[in-house]
């Protein structure tokens, strides 16, 4: 196992090449990395070979390692998410991609009742290896079966670590940890923070990324920003957004913002130390409002801190399907605007 | 700008199949101007038709300026970049 990276990631800090990945090619750059030095990791996913993944995901493999390794497959979940789970019990180390999280209805029992409890259920006699990545969220009209994030489905079922990176840094290093981790990871990345060309990305996700192989370990949220008034515990694309959210509140409420990385294993404690300084917690989920991410992290913040919190409270998706029509599912997707208005709230500030 | 500067021509990189467009748009920059770059590392991606190329570092040397942003659109022919070899 490789150390953890110790490296300071700040804003604008050389790289040591200088050269700024979009957050697909960071992932790009640890699968072929991975895949130069274990003969065992292959992918295997629809349009993952010539067309490169549908978001990039896979975007110069093809050329680099041939069809053998990186395979085209036909729209069969059960069948080759299935494939990848034997191969991975076979002593392989498969990375295959489900096209969008919301097409896991049809290959979720080789996803949950295989690859996430053959480990448990053979008493520990086999390992299942693999990577399951998959795009994630919404925010650019794909209607209600191709904009879901499901993080809270994912991290709620036992037996699969479930990756959430937001930045090209995170994705790099969160996707070395994820190959050679020797459970099952669901690496879910947002199709918004990609950087593809017709799917503009926010600021945030294109960051300095050393050439040089490195890990982050699991269960380690980030603080991307300290502040000391009101804790903001969030993840994937909407990082970003409470980041902006906090600049604009820069002077009013002085906002932390805490990228969780990992919804499994979750990293509780720096959430809980968080909250202990400011007393207030907001969390910000793209999934749906009611029995997820949201509702865990308040959970888990009042189990530990319950006596240093003032205030809590949620921005999320309505639990309804999600609206293909752009202006309504800009009204019901967490915007910047929605973010300083519960942190105002929470913080006491708004106006009356 | 400094005359020793090579200028990064998108016409050097416009795919033959797309003869008759003559528009895309800068996707992403992978350097900022001052950054050092290493001949052929693809140090951009532009977009033509949903077709993404990277663009190719002409020189080692240094960015010395950006002309067209990201997400902005350029004609086939303008000038992406200039680069100061070392």
């Amino acid at each position: 196992m490789a150390e953890a990276d110790e490296t300071e990631q700040t804003d604008g800090a050389e790289s040591t090449t200088g050269r700024e990945l979009t957050m697909s090619r960071a992932m790009v750059d640890a699968i072929a990395a991975e895949m130069r030095t274990d003969d065992d990791v292959f992918v295997l996913g629809e349009d993952v070979a010539d067309y490169g993944g549908i978001f990039d995901s896979t975007e110069g493999l093809l050329d680099e390692f041939g069809r053998e390794k990186i395979m085209d497959v036909p729209i069969s979940e059960t069948g080759f998410i299935g494939a990848a789970v034997g191969a991975a019990q076979a002593g392989m180390r498969p990375i295959a991609e489900l096209m969008f999280v919301d097409f896991f209805g049809v290959g979720m029992d080789q996803i949950y009742n295989q690859m996430a409890k053959n480990t448990y259920m053979s008493g520990g006699s086999v390992n299942v290896p693999m990577v399951l990545m998959t795009a994630v969220g919404g925010a650019y009209n794909d209607a209600a079966q191709h904009s879901q994030t499901l993080y809270g489905t994912f991290a709620h079922l036992p037996g699969m670590k479930v990756v959430v990176p937001s930045t090209a840094y995170d994705a790099k290093g969160l996707m070395h940890t994820a190959i050679r981790d020797d459970d099952p990871v669901v690496y879910m990345f947002h199709k918004r923070l990609m950087g593809i060309g017709w799917m503009p990305a926010p600021a945030g996700p294109k960051t300095p990324v050393p050439e040089d192989d490195y890990t982050i370990e699991f269960g380690e949220a980030d603080v991307k920003r300290e502040g000391d008034d009101v804790t903001v515990v969030t993840l994937g694309l909407h990082v970003h957004r409470a980041l902006e959210a906090a600049d604009e509140l820069d002077g009013a409420v002085d906002t932390e913002v805490i990228d969780l990385r990992t919804l499994v294993p979750l990293d509780t404690e720096t959430v809980l130390e968080s909250v202990r300084k400011t007393g207030r917690l907001l969390v910000v989920d793209e999934d749906y409002h009611s029995f997820g991410v949201s509702g865990e992290i308040i959970a888990r913040a009042t189990e530990g801190a319950l006596d240093d919190l003032s205030a809590v409270g949620r921005v999320t998706m309505p639990d309804a399907p999600i609206p293909y029509a752009r202006p309504l599912e800009q009204e019901v997707n967490p915007g910047t605007e929605d973010i300083v208005e519960a942190v105002r709230d929470l913080a006491g500030t708004a106006d009356e | 700008m400094s005359d020793e500067s090579v200028a990064i021509d998108s016409e050097t990189v416009w795919p033959a199949d797309s003869e008759d467009v003559d528009e895309a748009i800068v996707a992403n920059w992978f350097v900022r101007e001052g950054t050092a770059v290493t001949a052929g590392d693809p140090i951009a991606e532009i977009q033509i038709e949903k077709v993404s190329i990277d663009v190719p570092a002409p020189a080692t040397g240094e960015v010395a300026a950006i002309l067209v942003a990201e997400q902005a659109e350029f004609r086939r022919g303008d000038v992406l970049a200039r680069i100061i070899p070392r």
